[in-house]
This record gives C-alpha cells, structure tokens and sequence, in this order.
C-alpha cells in the first residue's frame, strides 16, 4: 500500500472520530469534535493555536491542534512519523511534512469542512521535513533530497487549486537542506544545508561525516539564482547547520548539531545575513558542556527581538537577545523541543512527556500549561492563527 | 560530568547484550506486583468516596466531615500512586484527565465550573450527563474545588443556597472517579487485555516489537513521573524565591492533600521500580545503581516527611521551603539516575526528541 493511500484511509473523517473516541472523548473545549471542520473558527475566534508532530502512546503518530492553554483540540493521524509545519500567511492552512526520509506532507484547512490533502513526493526524491509557504501563499517550497545526485533541491509545489501541483525544483547548492525560510520581503528563499549525505536505502546513515560542508544559501525565490552562500570556518564543518528562523531585522538564526567529538563544545548558534559574514555566538561554558552539541529547534518570539534555541539532549532551552546577541539563559525542560512564539513576547515549548509549557521570562520558572496524556511532541511545534 | 557517564553506559550495555534476553520477566513483575495490586487499591478507595457525598449531604457531623475527608484523601492517594502508568488503560476514553485534570495553572476547571454554576448546570447533577461535559468538570479537580474552600475546610454539606446542588454535583463525580477507577483495575487485570499486548512484544504485535520496547514504555512512563513530580508538583509552588512561593500551586492543596500526593506518587513509582527487580539484568558492575537510587528514594521521603499539612497554611515556616528545596535537589538526581544510569545500564532508549532527533 503506498503512503498515499494509508494516509488517505487514516484521515478520513470517521477514522479521525474514531481515533478521538479513543484518545480525547471529550475535550476540554468540546466545540472542536463534532464540527464539520477540525476546528469552528468562530469558536476559536482570536485564540491562538498550535501545530505538531507526535507520537502517541499506542506507537501511531500524528498532527495535533493545540490552543493556548495547552489542550489539544483536534488531531489527524499519520502513516508515518511527522516533523516540521509550514502555516500558510494567511494562516488559513498548514502543510505537515513527513520526517526524513519520508515522501509525503498533508496540507490541512482546519477551518474548512474538507480532507487533508496528502501530497507525495517525486520517484528518486523524499522530503527533509521542512517547508515554507510564498509571501501570497500561493505556492509551497518544500526541501527535497534529489539521493541519486545527493544534492539538495527546494521542490516549489503550486498550492492554490483544489489540488497540489509540482511546479519545478530549485537547487540549494548543498547537501541535506533541512529548514528553509522565506525571507521578510519574500523574495529570496533562505536555506539551511545541514551538509550530511543520506540515502534512503540506508535509512538514516550518514555517508559524508569527513567530507560534510553544512552551508546557508539566499536563493532568489522567483528563478532559484544563488545570491549567496556562506560556510562557516573549515574547523567547523561538522556543525550541521539544520534549524532557523528569521529575527525581526530579518536575519537567519541557525541551531547546529555538531558531529564531531563529544569533547569539543563548538558554538551552535550562528546569525546569517544575506551580504555579511556569519556571527558565531557563544554558550557559556558550564551551560554548553550539557547540550551534547546538539540543538532541535529555533523560534523567534512575536516581536522577534528574543530567539529560542531548544537543546533536547541536555534537556534545555536557551535564550538569547536580538539586538545584542546576548545569551539571556535557559529554561530546564526534560526532552522540550518544539517551540513556538504565544502572546506578545513568551514562548510555548513542547516536550516528550507530553508537556507545554510556557515561558514568558528566561529567569523565572516555566509554566507548565497542561500534559496531554498519552502525547509525545516531536521536533517542532508551529504557532497558527 | 553527563557525556563522561553517557560513554560509561554504551561500554556497559555492549559489554552485557544478553540482558535483553527476557525483558518480559520485569514486565509481569511490574503488572502483578505492582500495577494490578495499586489500580485495585484505587478502584476500592474511589467506590467509597459516593458513600461519604451522601453522608455528608445527609447530615454534616463531625464524623460525616471526617469521613468525606478521609475518602478523598485516600482516593487522591492511591490515583497518585497510579497516575505515572501513562500507558493503555489510562490513557482509553481519556481516562487520566477525567480522573484529575492536572496541571491546570491558569484554572480552567474553577472558570467553568463557575459557568456551571451561574447557569445552574443541571447536567452535572447526574453521572450520564456530567461524562459528556468538559473533562475538567468531571474529575478529582473539580471536586476538590467544589467540596472544600480556599482554607482547605470541608464545605460540601454546608447550609446554603447551593447546598443540594453542589452534593449532587459531588456525588456524580465521585460515582464517575469510582466507575473510571474500577474499569481501570479491571482493564489491567483481564489477562488478555493490555498486559497481553505488553508481555507478547514480538513481531507479530503491533505495539511493540520487542519485550524491549515494552519495557522502554514501562520504565519511561515512570521517569516522566519523576519528571511530573519535580516540574509540576513542586516547583510551580517554589516560585522563583521563598517570598515568591506559591502553595496553592501545590497538587491538591485545596485538600491539604499535597504532600500525601507528592509521598504517594514517589513511594509507587519506587515500588513499581522495585517490582521489576532490574538488577539481575544489570552487569555487576552497575548494579549498584539501585541501591543508590533506593537510597534517593529514602531520601525524598524523609524531605516530605518534614513538611507539615496543609501546606496552604504551613508552608513557609520552619525551613520547608528549603526541605521542599532539597526535596527538588534530589529529584533531579532521582531523574538522572533513572532517565541516564538505569536506562543505560539496561540497554533501553530515553527521551523521545533526545533520542533520535533531526
């Protein structure tokens, strides 16, 4: 049975019902459940919502819609394990993306009475997990392992029919392309390359740990032209460069995953700008020796002056100052990952055990909104609407 | 200090690969020596919590007060001594959060009950209705809110207005936390029901593919209850400063059932470990381990047993906020030895994003 068709049966809208039965009977907020639409927007008029990946406690995996306290409103099945979210600028949809390497993403309308499209990528391609829509969310770029050649592509999908089209591909000068990001003015594609080589034959080995050249590269968003690419000094170039997000001044804040000795504490973060050299920042020593040179997540608060960098193995999240670079601090969230920007200037993140938790001050305690039962949140969480 | 101990466990669990062998011994341990025995006794607490409503509803004695309290603390007990088991039966018809809606920071379940309230909400007043209303409504939760008042006193049967109101209310949840408690024990004692799936891994079961897998969803439910016990149990009430404590934020601190909650749930998950009796799947050389976290375990109780109930009223004085400190201080190592040296010592996978990230 291909991809297409599992997911196509899991998210019908009875066995979205049934899986509810099973899991939320009755919600919190139970507007959510017997709506036509996954979510009535009225009824969720100005509450902000979220978007995840899960695991759930009987082994399937999913998208849930949470709401800011916390409760999970609505949830929609996967056949496969999910990843990153891509919320559309007029937040009317998303599109949930496979994890690597997995070859299918769902673009949901939550609002509207309608199933989940199930978009399956090219034969000789899967996707990285990550996306982002057009500034007029007309189209969707998706990036894409193009294995045979082991180069990256961003895959640009028209989303603005009734169905799904693949328009072409766009080379992002690198290997592994993990997140992409449009920029402010919504001209140019930004492109993290994280640099290691995978095949999907050999499920997740990395084949070029020597060799890796992690890189981040502006590409015109119009005819794909490089505009630039910057890599970061030889000594690092096992820090894959994988997750980012943009600051208010449109910068690109990236978290790294260093694959080189546990024995080294490279810096992890890195700011970007299109026409500057990068801008290492550094981690205090006693804070740094704890991450495992690993970070899962980067998000920028609403006004896009405070960046979030989650760092699940040493059960962390840093903060850190836009205008200055300044390392804020930390938030101690066993296996806390996702995270996504709440109210003006606080954070939501998300954590394995089910946890949401909220931080509006770096120094005070995380608050812990609520603990689904038998959720565990992946990578990433997305805020929408 | 952690990536020292990380390599320290792979060494182990390659230099013992045959410990996998027969992982579903520990489980069934874990299932009739602790989880079978510990839902039962919740399942017998919680059917006696309708009784003392409706005494207390029929006449309010000193007795009928005793009685109500007494009930409801042995109810909280003995759910916090199972509420850690985030696995099959607790989690079907979305059991956990109907028993008890915790955590609830910003009272989500006082501001509906509230609305409950001002509507006359006749839908609460029978057990049928009230299970189609919002969990939080249906649930120890609530009836901590709507049975005690902010000074932890016994306010159900008390002369007023809503006096028949809110017995009705109380006894539809304590019929619906006796039905969810007594279908979670029979869940867990019907031998083909989730204990077959957990103690058949193999590749023909769906849910788990290998005894170790079953035994990751075991032994990880219980250290996220340390994770729960530390992160949402004690530390909100800490605040960021002892003149910035927050007692209420305690579980069940309405009740002055914190501390029986917080020693309850310790004291179950340290049993349920001990069930498994895991050293024998343990080199020599780390069986150790379990004596220091036997010794952790001790550790935090003689922590809680300096505390003092209610902490609503107590907490503050002679030292507790330190104890409760400390109490923080050793969970964290409690979570460390269990989350990174038992789970390495064993072979078994940890955290979820940690794990195998992206």
């Amino acid at each position: 049975m291909s991809a297409r068709q599992i997911a196509a049966q899991s998210l019908s809208r009875r066995s979205f019902l049934s899986a509810l039965g099973g899991l939320a009977a009755i919600p919190v907020f139970s507007r959510s459940t017997l709506a036509a639409s996954l979510i009535d927007r009225s009824a969720a008029d100005n509450v902000p919502l979220f978007v995840s990946a899960f695991k759930s406690a009987n082994g399937g995996f999913g998208i849930g819609i949470l709401d800011d306290l916390g409760q999970v409103l609505a949830r929609i099945s996967l056949p496969g394990r999910g990843h990153g979210i891509a919320v559309s600028p007029h937040k009317d949809r998303f599109v949930a993306f496979a994890r690597r390497p997995g070859t299918f993403a769902i673009v949901v309308r939550p609002f509207m009475s309608a199933e989940p499209e199930v978009i399956t990528s090219d034969h000789g391609r899967h996707f990285y997990g990550h996306g982002c829509f057009s500034a007029d969310g007309r189209l969707l770029y998706a990036v894409e392992n193009d294995f045979a050649a082991a180069r990256g592509v961003v895959g640009v999908f028209d989303v603005s029919g009734p169905e799904t089209t693949k328009l072409g591909e766009i080379d992002t000068h690198g290997i592994g392309p993990h997140e992409v990001r449009l920029s402010l003015d919504g001209r140019t594609l930004i492109v993290a390359n994280g640099g290691i080589e995978t095949h999907p034959d050999k499920t997740r080995e990395k084949l070029n740990l020597d060799t890796m050249t992690p890189s981040v590269v502006y590409l015109d968003a119009e005819n794909g032209e490089l505009q630039s690419k910057h890599e970061l000094d030889r000594s690092l170039h096992q820090l894959s460069l994988r997750h980012m997000t943009l600051d208010a001044n449109g910068r690109a804040w990236v978290g790294g995953q260093f694959e080189g000795s546990l024995s080294e504490t490279p810096p992890l973060v890195a700011v970007f700008s299109r026409d500057e050299l990068p801008k290492l920042l550094e981690i205090p020593g006693s804070v740094a020796s704890q991450l495992q040179n690993y970070i899962g997540s980067v998000a920028a608060n609403a006004t896009g002056d405070v960046i979030a960098t989650s760092a699940p193995r040493g059960g962390q999240t840093l903060f850190w100052e836009v205008a200055s670079g300044a390392f804020l601090g930390t938030q101690m969230i066993a296996d806390g990952c996702g995270v996504a920007p709440i109210d003006q200037g606080s954070f939501l993140i998300s954590d394995g055990n089910g946890g949401l938790s909220f931080v509006g001050d770096a120094e005070e305690p995380a608050e812990i909104l609520a603990r689904p039962p038998g959720f565990s949140w992946d990578n990433h969480m997305a805020a929408f609407g | 200090m952690m990536r020292n101990l990380f390599f320290g466990f792979m060494a182990a669990s390659m230099a013992f690969p045959a410990m996998a062998a027969d992982f579903n011994k520990p489980i069934e341990q874990a299932i009739t020596g602790y989880i079978r025995p510990a839902t039962a006794e919740f399942a017998e607490s919680a059917s006696k919590l309708p009784a003392a409503v409706k005494a207390i509803c029929a006449e309010t004695t000193e007795a009928t007060v005793e009685g109500l309290k007494s009930s409801f603390s042995e109810t909280v007990r003995d759910y916090s001594r199972v509420h850690f088991l985030r696995f099959g039966p607790l989690l079907e018809n979305d059991r956990l959060n109907r028993l008890s809606f915790l955590p609830d920071p910003r009272g989500t379940a006082q501001r509906q009950i509230r609305k409950i309230y001002a509507a006359h909400d006749e839908s609460v007043l029978s057990l049928g209705s009230l299970q189609n209303k919002s969990v939080a409504v249906q649930s120890m939760t609530a009836f901590e809110l709507i049975a005690f008042n902010k000074s932890t006193d016994v306010v159900l049967g008390e002369a007023g207005d809503n006096k028949d109101y809110t017995c009705g209310y109380a006894l539809a949840i304590a019929e619906n936390v006796a039905e969810i408690a007594g279908n979670l024990a029979s869940d867990w004692a019907d031998p083909n029901g989730f204990s077959k799936v957990l103690l058949s891994a193999g590749p023909e079961n769906e849910r788990f593919r290998s005894p170790t897998e079953a035994l990751e969803a075991v032994f990880n439910s219980l250290v996220t209850g340390i994770i729960i016990a530390k992160d949402q149990d004690v530390l909100p009430a800490l605040g960021s400063s002892e003149e910035k404590a927050k007692p209420r934020r305690f579980p069940y601190s309405r009740s002055g059932n914190s501390i029986l909650y917080v020693s309850a749930e310790l004291d179950g998950i340290n049993d349920a470990v001990a069930s498994m009796e895991l050293k024998e799947y343990m080199s020599p050389d780390n069986q150790w381990i379990m004596d220091t976290l036997g010794f952790e375990f001790k550790n935090a109780n003689n922590y809680l047993a300096q505390l003092q109930p209610p902490l609503r009223k107590t907490f503050g004085e002679e030292g507790s906020y330190n104890q409760a400190k400390a109490l923080v201080v050793n969970l964290t190592a409690i979570q460390d030895m269990m989350g990174q040296e038992v789970a390495g010592a064993l072979g078994l996978a940890g955290g979820f994003n940690a794990l195998d990230g992206d």
